[in-house]
């Protein structure tokens, strides 16, 4: 591993002003990316800002409206946290098979939609439920709907000196849906195809991960599905526009026609869930 | 770049000085000779270099030596009080839970931090919290049963 500076700021100001000044600066938040990437050489920071000194990212605001995750909090701090059990199951869920233990007691959901991995497992929960990242930004904070955030393999919506504070999450009045992990092993591996379905507020909205260069809504299976009652003739059909919206490859995890008929599975057994419970 | 950190090792208070791309792992055994965490992979995928920071089992591979100030880690060292071992420890032994012994002070790290979590966790609860702890030896059996057996002992207290 080759030698980089490190800082610890404790304001957000203080890290911004670090990442606009040093060139190869990134911020290092549970490292568990960063760390791998480190060994490998595959990144050679001259600078990195652990931005785990500024307290106010390590809460978790419940608010009337919504809940507020700060971008430093850990996966396993909130896959344990009360209202998040209560209110995005989906969410719990898909992040309790993110790694091992061991890593979910570093790693962060900032961290994990930041890096932008096609199969970040909790991008589709928060797809579904329409989250808002919330940032910081040294012309002012702004807010940017997760549809927006990601933008091709390791590419996001950030501009230089911008930071990630926290993610946003409506409290809708009902949500029934599933995420569902396909992965060569149950624990500690990453997804060869990830989903989440759920019917949110009445409305149907599908998310997949590991499928095409970011993870997605599949807005034309969702519009195909407006104010149709759940058939097998219609789950059906739906599913087979689902293959469409997707373009996965071939890789060391699976084949890209393996993929195609895991997204169509997803469909199926999401709608059939919400359908029958 | 080196900085000056100070944190808690094995209930010490200790001040160091490390460089920004030391691992935590490598502190341990390089500069305290801790070898209890071994280095499996390196890259979060075993779980041999496990040890607890606040209570907490993380990848020590994982976690750069300087996040730690501040923090209170235990290792394998650090949980025998003296000559007399931790029950999980004489319990591997007993039970037979390990053949080379690489996985083991990770493994009962993991196995640490769950039963002072949960002191009476089903064999669901034990498999899930060593999921992140590889063993190409012993079949995972043992170890499961070594763990199962301080729960129970627990579980009658
Ligand atoms: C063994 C192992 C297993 C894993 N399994 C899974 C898995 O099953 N599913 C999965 O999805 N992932 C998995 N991962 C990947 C990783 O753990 C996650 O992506 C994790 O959520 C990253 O979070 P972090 O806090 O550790 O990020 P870091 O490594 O600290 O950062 C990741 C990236 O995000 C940037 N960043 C972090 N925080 C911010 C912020 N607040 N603002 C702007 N940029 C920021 C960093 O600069 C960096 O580019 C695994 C990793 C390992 C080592
Ligand atoms: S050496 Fe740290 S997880 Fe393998
Ligand atoms: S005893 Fe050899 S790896 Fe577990």
């Amino acid at each position: 591993m080759k030698n980089f500076d490190y800082y610890k700021p404790d304001t957000l100001k203080e890290a911004s002003e670090l990442l606009l000044k040093l060139d190869k600066s990134y911020i290092i938040n549970g490292g568990t990316d960063v760390v791998v990437r480190l060994r490998n050489e595959l990144m050679e920071p001259d600078a990195l800002i652990n931005i785990k000194e500024i307290k106010s990212l390590h809460e978790i605001i419940e608010e009337e409206e919504s809940i507020t995750v700060g971008a430093c909090v850990t996966m396993n701090e909130m896959a344990h946290h009360k209202a998040v059990i209560h209110d995005f199951g989906i969410l719990v869920d898909a992040v309790h098979y993110a790694g091992s233990g061991q890593v979910r007691n570093l790693a962060t959901m900032a961290g994990n939609i930041c890096n932008a991995s096609p199969l970040a497992d909790s991008a589709t929960p928060l797809l579904v439920y329409d989250a808002k990242v919330l940032v910081y930004s040294p012309n002012g904070d702004r807010e940017i709907p997760i549809t927006e955030f990601f933008k091709g393999v390791r590419k996001i919506a950030l501009e230089k000196g911008e930071i990630v504070t926290g993610v946003r999450i409506n409290k809708y009045k009902s949500v029934k849906g599933v995420f569902r992990k396909f992965s060569r092993r149950k624990e500690v591996d990453l997804s060869t195809v990830c989903s989440s379905v759920a019917s949110v507020d009445g409305e149907i909205k599908i998310a997949f991960g590991s499928v095409a260069p970011i993870p997605l809504r599949a807005y034309k299976t969702e519009e195909f599905l407006k104010d149709k009652e759940l058939t097998d003739e219609v789950i059906k059909e739906a599913s087979k526009i689902a293959r469409t919206e997707v373009s996965p490859i071939d890789d060391i995890r699976a084949s890209k026609e393996y993929r195609l008929d895991m997204v169509e599975l997803s469909v199926v057994r999401g709608l059939e869930h919400i359908r029958d419970n | 770049m080196k900085h000056k950190i100070s944190f808690i090792l094995n209930n010490e208070k200790i001040t160091h000085e490390v460089e920004s791309n030391k691992t935590l792992l490598s502190v341990l055994r390089e500069d305290f000779d801790f070898t209890g965490a071994k280095e499996g992979c390196g890259m979060g995928e075993c779980g041999a270099c496990t040890v607890l920071v606040n209570g907490q089992p993380i990848n020590s591979c994982m976690m750069l030596a300087v996040d730690i100030e501040g923090k209170e880690v235990l290792t394998i060292e650090g949980l025998s009080r003296g000559d007399v071992l931790d029950d999980l420890q004489i319990s591997f032994i007993e039970n037979g839970a390990l053949q080379c012994g690489y996985c083991t002070p990770g493994m009962i790290m993991s196995a640490k931090a769950l039963l002072n979590e949960n002191p009476t966790p089903t064999e669901e609860d034990v498999k899930h919290a060593i999921s992140g702890n590889l063993c190409r030896c012993t079949g995972y059996q043992k170890i499961v049963k070594a763990i199962m057996v301080v729960a129970d002992k627990n579980n009658n207290q």
